[in-house]
């Protein structure tokens, strides 16, 4: 008998996280352009500490404007779509579920496809426009989220079978939408969209989104993980869960709201980036079991260290151009699906 | 040292504070919607039991049971009348009061992900936690007396996926009695056993109800099961309540006859507990 | 039990707070970074570019970046290509500007190298770049300038006003007088001619064409055609049976430098429904530089070319040899087989529309 205890908790955690901050500083140095690790140190150091003057300017700008903020965004998105595919596992009872079966993705795709028809319309106006499309795809996002959750009601209540359902058919009718509207946007605004719908980083985001972003998430996740208990439970059966004391019906909504919300928020700014919701969950219970108090921290941990990596193999591998980060997930993702399909998905 | 498995009391005014479970001409409809005709209807019944009693809620099948030991659990709300558990209906509970006093056995439990059999049992703890939390010693304690109490203290660290049939029931029984209830609900617990398990459930649900003071209701169609261990048996067909009372005043053979639709002769043992005999041939 | 973990908690929380609240604020002020050009002796000026931003550009741009191959082909046109810095991989023309350092493609260059180079000025398009290229620049600090060109004027008025901006306005003048005389002159050689009716081919599969809005299209009216496709769209894919109804004179492909053109006509010949169109049948396409599709002082050259392709009647005999093809003119699958040189092609053309 090794039951989970507060401090087993905070040291795996700790080795994550570890582990996360090895990976980010060597995401820092690699890139297009050569940095030094001692120049990158001293760097961050002042930068950390308020000295904005005296930055060599070979590193100030590459590494503190363009890579850090990329590497901050790929650990946000990459803890949020972690902890929702864990989320939406347990809530479906669905080892395949991943943060977009229940259509989130395809809302924030037909949100964003709006705002460039929108922003073709205006002119750029910079401050506004770095938050339009992320924005109208949060919309569009909250949009799916409401429209699944009200086809997946019966009697009034959460069905997991019939959400499924709703949400596999409401994700194929946005992206029918989705289709019908690109083959109605002129060129230029295909290429843009096209780049955004397979999911990639290359857009700096303004440092304020990146706030936004931390702390959506930070909310978001905590809320769910207030119910990691809950969730535990629910696994065996939501009738089974009622009477073991669960309020199955509450929990349920705010999982679902919350895991929803950390799909929208990663999706509105970087596309669908698939298989990470979906495969860090089961790769780290693999590692540390199902009890989602240890899962759901091992997986925010797990898929920030898995995109901080796809994203600068995205960068480097054929510098100077980029893969997407998309499809290196899926290049490396599919292997490992394949991998723990064979060995009985744990 | 405090006796970790016994539940201390709770009160509510009623009329005789003696009795525990007091279901009053509780009644209801399975309709799928108002406008059609029921599907099922279970009418109108009351009984009562106190604590340390055994009651078998018997007939055959598509009688009502299930639905009555829903009514019970809280699980549904009855159309009329109420299940009061001290005094308290046991709809209106909130999920994790009502699970701190009302534990339900099931026959099958299917994990997602499988689990160990001690964390299994400590699922039956969370009743008794607030919000996020850590075990704490004392549920440690009282999983693995409970794991104890059942017999099954040496599967304490076996994967639930790969022990046996009987040895799950135990468990899944362990877990209930790790909610430290005052109700232990059970459905046709001897359904997948064989003969000397179904034999040693009903002596350890015995015990339990003596030792622990537990109020224990069993849904079964077993006839002599429940006629040796029951102390009351509620007796339903097709919906109805035809009798409640002592198995010895509810075991009459034309009414069991009747219900069962099958020879059948009844005998009373010297202990006063009746034993059933079916017949072959007509 | 529970209360401790409470309070842990609760101090955790805390703690994360203020290491939030102390970093944040460095953090923000770092982003608005000065740009590493902003080196305060430099003398600046606000601009509005033709995209309608408003933007701060140095005078004299001594490190400029280009982000499309017709900027850098303007670049090279107004001679200011020793200030060019960096271009995309796409950036082929003229030759030189294969050895300027690439910063990655039109649609995904990498800010990285961007900022390695330390540019003062990059210079993208609309119609090439994306938007949120701009967006990131923006973001670094780093000045850039969008062009929209939508006719040839524009392209001619757009490419004095780089000049202006790259501080070369001399150059810009002349080259934009001289650009604007060619037309003059093709246009008065033009004059009384029926513009022929021209379906430009983007891609074959699936079929795309440009809509009338676009700098193609005007490219075309100024060579005495019209291209018979109206649509909203930029690039707008229409299907084969409005070409069928449309009936076009002329099909007009862009050749690129591995001489794609001819190929592309000849097996377009014999899909069905393109054996249909009397264009085909008949011989009659245009096959121009893929200069065409570059907003660049190059399109004069383009359009004098399929002016002369579209009315072959109208211009002296052409300094192509009159040889006559190896096959008879008569039969219309003999002008569909794949020739070596453009110019042999050209002939046939004139040959078998001298015919008719």
């Amino acid at each position: 008998m090794r039951p989970l205890t507060l401090s087993r908790l905070l040291l795996r955690c700790g080795i994550l996280a570890a582990i996360l901050f090895v990976v980010v500083v060597i995401a820092l140095k690699m890139g297009a352009v050569q940095v030094s690790l001692y120049g990158l140190g001293r760097d961050l150091i002042r930068v950390l500490l308020g000295h904005s003057g005296g930055l060599s300017t070979d590193y100030g700008m590459i590494v503190v404007d363009i890579r850090l903020p990329r590497i901050l965004l790929a650990i946000v998105v990459g803890a949020s779509l972690s902890v929702a595919g864990a989320s939406f596992q347990a809530l479906l009872r669905n080892p395949l579920a991943d943060p977009y079966v229940l259509g989130v993705s395809s809302g924030a795709a037909v949100g964003s496809i709006i705002a460039l028809l929108i922003e073709n319309q205006l002119s750029f106006s910079p401050a506004f426009s770095g938050f339009l499309t992320p924005f109208c795809a949060s919309i569009g996002a909250g949009a799916a989220i409401a429209a699944v959750y009200f086809l997946g009601r019966r009697d009034g209540r959460i069905d997991s079978s019939t959400l499924l359902l709703s949400g596999i058919i409401a994700s194929s009718f946005l992206s029918a939408i989705v289709m019908f509207l690109m083959s109605t946007l002129s060129g230029g605004n295909l290429r843009g969209y096209s780049y955004w719908l397979m999911g990639s980083f290359s857009t700096l985001p303004p440092t304020s989104l990146l706030y936004l972003l931390g702390i959506g998430f930070l909310i978001a996740a905590g809320v769910i993980y207030t119910t990691a208990s809950d969730l535990n439970l629910l696994l065996a059966g939501e009738k089974e869960a009622m009477h073991l004391g669960v309020d199955v019906h509450r929990v349920q909504i705010v999982v679902y709201i919350a895991a929803s919300v950390l799909t929208g928020l990663a999706v509105s700014v970087s596309g669908a980036i698939g298989y990470v919701g979906l495969l860090i969950p089961h790769a780290m219970r693999l590692i540390f079991g199902s009890d989602h108090r240890m899962l759901l921290p091992a997986s925010a941990l797990g898929g920030a260290i898995a995109l901080v990596i796809a994203d600068t193999a995205a960068r480097t591998v054929v510098a100077p151009s980029e893969i997407q980060v998309g499809a290196v997930t899926a290049v490396i993702g599919a292997p490992f699906f394949i991998y723990l399909l064979r060995r009985g998905l744990s | 040292m405090s006796t970790p498995l016994r539940m201390p009391a709770v009160d509510a005014p009623r009329a005789n504070p003696e009795v525990r479970l007091n279901v009053e001409q509780a009644s209801y409809v399975y309709a799928p919607n108002p406008s059609q005709a029921p599907l099922f209807t279970l009418e109108a019944l009351s009984f009562q039991a106190k604590a340390g009693e055994i009651v078998a809620i018997l007939g055959p099948n598509a009688s009502g049971k299930s639905t009555l030991l829903k009514l019970i659990s809280g699980a549904l709300e009855p159309l009329s009348g109420r299940v009061f558990l001290n005094g308290f209906a046991t709809h209106s509970l909130p999920p994790k009061v009502r699970a701190q006093r009302i534990a339900l056995v099931q026959q099958e439990s299917q994990l997602l992900f499988p689990s160990r059999v001690w964390e299994f049992v400590m699922q039956g703890r969370h009743a008794h936690s607030r919000g996020l939390h850590f075990e704490s010693q004392e549920d440690l304690t009282i999983a693995t007396n409970a794991l104890t109490q059942v017999g099954a203290a040496h599967l304490s660290d076996r994967w639930m996926d790969k022990i046996s049939g009987g040895e799950k029931q135990r468990v899944i029984l362990a877990r209930a009695l790790a909610q430290q209830p005052l109700l232990l609900l059970l459905d046709e617990p001897t359904l997948h056993l064989d003969i000397g398990a179904q034999v040693d459930l009903l002596e350890s649900l015995r015990k339990l109800a003596a030792q622990n003071r537990y109020t224990v209701v069993v849904v079964t169609h077993e006839l002599n099961l429940a006629g040796e261990y029951a102390d009351q048996v509620v007796l339903l067909q097709k919906g109805k309540c035809l009798r409640v009372g002592a198995p010895a005043s509810v075991y009459q053979r034309d009414l069991l006859e009747q219900v069962f639709q099958a020879p059948l002769s009844v005998e009373l043992t010297t202990a006063g507990r009746p034993r059933v005999t079916l017949f072959a041939d007509k | 039990m529970p209360d401790r973990f409470r309070k842990i908690v609760r101090r955790a929380a805390i703690g994360v707070a203020s290491l939030v609240s102390f970093f944040a604020p460095r953090l923000a002020a770092q982003s608005a970074l000065p740009a590493v050009s902003a080196v305060p002796s430099v003398a600046r000026h606000d601009v509005v570019d033709e995209v309608g931003r408003s933007v701060r550009l140095p005078v004299n741009p001594q490190r400029v970046v280009s982000l499309a191959p017709s900027l850098t082909e303007t670049i090279y046109a107004l001679g200011d290509d020793a200030h060019l810095v960096g271009d995309t991989t796409y950036c082929d023309y003229p030759p030189d500007a294969q050895k300027k350092t690439k910063v990655g493609g039109v649609i995904d260059p990498n800010l990285e190298e961007i900022a390695a180079l330390h540019p003062d000025l990059v210079l993208m398009t609309k119609g090439a770049n994306r938007l949120d290229t701009v967006r990131a620049l923006d973001t670094l600090g780093i000045p850039s300038y969008a062009t929209d060109p939508h006719t040839v004027d524009e392209i001619i008025s757009s490419t004095q006003k780089l000049a202006d901006i790259l501080s070369v306005p001399a150059a810009g003048k002349s080259l934009a007088d001289d650009l604007r005389k060619r037309l003059a002159e093709l246009q008065s050689e033009l004059k009384g001619a029926t513009p022929r009716r021209v379906l430009f081919i983007v891609w074959l599969d699936p079929l795309i064409s440009v809509s009338q809005k676009t700098f193609i299209a005007d490219a075309i009216r100024q060579a005495g055609g019209i291209s018979i496709v109206e649509s909203s769209q930029e690039w707008p894919q229409i299907s084969l049976e409005e070409v069928v109804h449309l009936q076009p004179e002329y099909l007009v492909l862009a050749n690129s430098h591995t001489g794609e053109g001819q190929h592309d006509f000849a097996a377009l010949a014999t899909r069905p429904g393109w054996r249909n169109l009397d264009a085909v049948r008949n011989g009659r396409y245009a096959v121009v530089s893929d200069a065409v599709n570059r907003p660049s002082p190059r399109i004069v050259s383009v359009i004098e070319d399929l002016a002369r392709q579209l009315h072959p009647e109208l211009f002296k005999a052409p300094t192509q040899p009159q040889t006559p093809p190896a096959n008879a003119p008569e039969s219309p699958t003999s002008s569909l087989k794949p020739v070596s040189s453009q110019s042999q092609h050209t002939t046939a053309c004139l040959e078998s529309s001298c015919v008719r």
